[in-house]
């Protein structure tokens, strides 16, 4: 019992990680409605960021995340404005060219790092809570409550402010949106901005847990989208409840199958979710389907 | 498909424009395209270091030519190719290294077992749509690799499996660089015909209508998931072939080598794209561009800075999205009308 306990517990905390990954990119794929497959290097640059500021600077990720995150959710502006969006309504040469972007950070980092692992080390990542026979390592429980923070930060903004109303006014009819004088362009900007430096955010958090590659982002983009699958398109509480039920099958499917599998443990979640419900446990209906035809 | 299928008319699609246009037939136009892309192997024929690139740009000309029967014409981006690649290549080596079979035995099964395997995991993805539908075929690549890996016994696992040289006609092992480059030529050369075929098919005519608009073929009477299952699994045979000669060719497949989504899965679509998605000699042609550009790349940058020559093929597939969209076949064809409209004026 108390494996099974300890098994929970690791499953939870290692879906706050993907829940934390995910909530970023499902913000983006719900509003902006593209799916950003480079979205896993955002992630890796932040990671990158954190480990020179603590490295260099002497910053610890908790403060170094406040220069690092809003830097990643510029370049994330830099990439809506020059990439995406001379690309609206093309989703195929979205994933093309997002796909691009990807081999290219990934590849960039890797000429610059002449790929060598890099970890942050010392005291982070190593201190932990006992309670009985459960272990919990206080980072991962700190990257739990930033988690379970940001979900509910997201829901308030989004149903409480009006640029959150605006933001979900866009993501439902863009073209009404239009009508009623909001600029779709530039929450568009503005959404994949935020959802870029949640990725940078993540990207920090996970500097003490995770050793950092070029190739890090590859092992949190697969996830993430079984994430945002699971939990539903554009919900903010489908990607927190997304992750913690990813996390937790990975976590048993590891402890009783077999960790190497995980990878295809994603993918039968995945497969399960298409067959039985294709929106997600919290999307809209038909989302899937209808969420990228033609709007203008 | 049913009765009433076979005897509605064809859906009207404005009719594509197929890259070399300029007079004769489908047939003609064929063999002057083949007749071209075979060119370089008659003139560097005692070089090994340009066969080696030859031989491999048919291949990888014919891989995309497959990818761009369902990518292309039927408008589905898959980025799983990687899987029915992985399964031609695995079912020839266990068969030869293990069983002592000729590849030329092995190769069809493993193609049709590609293509069932094809139409089993399709048949739940293709409910998905544009980007949904990549993904979910990413993951299908990704789970393969893991389990490629994971089932060592059966497939060597991270060690791969390697082929013994023992050269001749039936082994598919051949002594001189020059005869595997004709094989490869066989196989775009084929792949080539088929796409050819079907663009004038009642199928390609279907995949067509499918990928303009799927609600409107639908309502026009069309099967649509049976054309898109047909189209997979079409593409998917013709992929588990170009496997089989990959493996043959190297004479040792393992994991990375098959399933990496940069130089497999993506690499068919980014080729395709290149020369110009949903045109016949689109693919081929980004294959002859595309191939030898990486080799030059790879050998003069990846011992300097590793990872460049991927970081510029990356930035080229962003640029290419961005300004190519129609590719190369797309940006010729624009420049001929271009050219024929100052002459209208005039």
């Amino acid at each position: 019992m108390d494996q099974l306990l300890n098994v929970l517990v690791i499953g939870l905390l290692l879906g706050g990680v993907y829940g934390l990954v995910s909530v970023g990119l499902n913000l983006i794929f719900g509003t902006v409605r593209i799916v950003n497959f480079a979205q896993g290097e955002l992630v890796m640059f932040g990671m990158y960021g954190g480990y020179y500021a603590y490295n260099i600077l002497g910053l610890s990720p908790y403060l170094s995340v406040f220069i690092v995150a809003p830097a990643v959710g510029l370049l994330g502006v830099l990439i809506q404005r020059l990439v995406i969006q001379p690309l609206h309504n093309e989703s195929n040469m979205q994933i093309f060219a997002t796909f691009g972007l990807l081999m290219l950070f990934q590849n960039i980092m890797l000429a610059f790092t002449r790929g060598e692992a890099r970890s942050v080390g010392g005291d982070f990542g190593a201190q932990v809570i006992e309670m009985g026979d459960i272990k919990i390592g206080t980072v991962r429980l700190l990257t739990f409550v930033i988690t379970t923070a940001i979900t509910i930060g997201l829901h308030f903004w989004l149903t409480r402010t009006m640029v959150g109303k605006s933001v979900r006014a866009v993501t439902q009819d863009k073209r009404a949106a239009r009508t009623v004088g909001i600029n779709v362009e530039k929450t568009f900007l503005m959404t994949f901005g935020i959802g870029s430096a949640l990725a940078g955010l993540a990207g920090v958090m996970l500097t003490p847990i995770y050793s950092i590659t070029p190739g890090v982002g590859g092992n949190f983009i697969l996830a993430a989208f079984a994430v945002v699958v699971l939990g539903g398109l554009g919900s903010v509480w489908g990607a927190y409840l997304g992750g913690l039920i990813v996390g937790v099958v990975e976590a048993l499917a590891g402890y009783y199958i077999d960790p190497a599998l995980r990878h295809a443990i994603w993918f039968l979640i995945f497969l399960v979710v298409l067959i039985i419900r294709p929106a997600g446990l919290l999307g809209q209906v038909g989302a899937e389907e209808v969420g990228f035809r033609e709007q203008n | 498909m049913n009765k009433t299928d076979r005897q509605s008319p064809p859906p009207q699609v404005a009719p594509e424009v197929s890259g070399l246009q300029s007079g004769g037939t489908a047939l003609g136009r064929y063999l002057a395209l083949m007749a071209l892309a075979g060119a370089p192997l008659v003139f560097l024929a005692k070089d090994p270091y340009w066969l080696n690139i030859i031989a491999f740009t048919y291949l990888m000309g014919g891989l995309a030519a497959s990818w761009n029967i369902i990518g292309g014409f039927g408008g589905q981006f898959s980025l799983g190719h990687g899987v029915f690649f992985g399964i031609g290549a695995y079912v020839t080596a266990i068969a030869t290294s293990r069983y002592g079979l000729s590849p030329w035995l092995v190769m069809v099964p493993a193609a049709v077992l590609a293509a069932l395997v094809a139409m089993l995991i399709s048949w739940p993805t293709f409910r998905l749509r544009g980007p949904f539908f990549a993904i979910a075929t990413m993951a299908f690549n990704e789970v393969a690799f893991v389990l490629a890996n994971h089932f060592d016994s059966f497939t060597g696992g991270p060690r791969g499996i390697m082929i013994p040289f023992k050269a001749g006609f039936a082994n598919m092992i051949f002594r001189e660089r020059w005869q595997y480059a004709v094989l490869m030529f066989v196989f775009v050369a084929l792949v080539v015909g088929i796409t050819v075929w079907l663009r004038r098919s009642r199928l390609g005519y279907y995949l067509l209508a499918v990928r303009e608009d799927e609600d409107s073929a639908r309502a026009s009477g069309i099967n649509v998931l049976s054309v898109k299952l047909q189209g997979m699994a079409l593409s998917a045979f013709l992929t588990a072939i170009g496997g089989t000669l990959f493996t043959m060719y190297l004479r040792f497949i393992d994991p990375p080598t098959l399933f990496t989504l940069q130089d497999v899965g993506v690499k068919f679509a980014l080729l395709s794209l290149i020369g110009g998605v949903g045109t016949i000699a689109g693919p081929l042609l980004g294959a002859a561009l595309i191939v030898p550009f990486e080799n030059f790349l790879r050998a003069e940058l990846a011992d300097a800075l590793p990872g460049m020559n991927l970081a510029i093929l990356g930035l080229l597939m962003v640029l290419a999205a961005l300004f190519m969209k129609r590719g190369v076949v797309g940006a010729f064809e624009d420049l001929l009308r271009k050219i024929k409209g100052k002459k209208g004026g005039q």
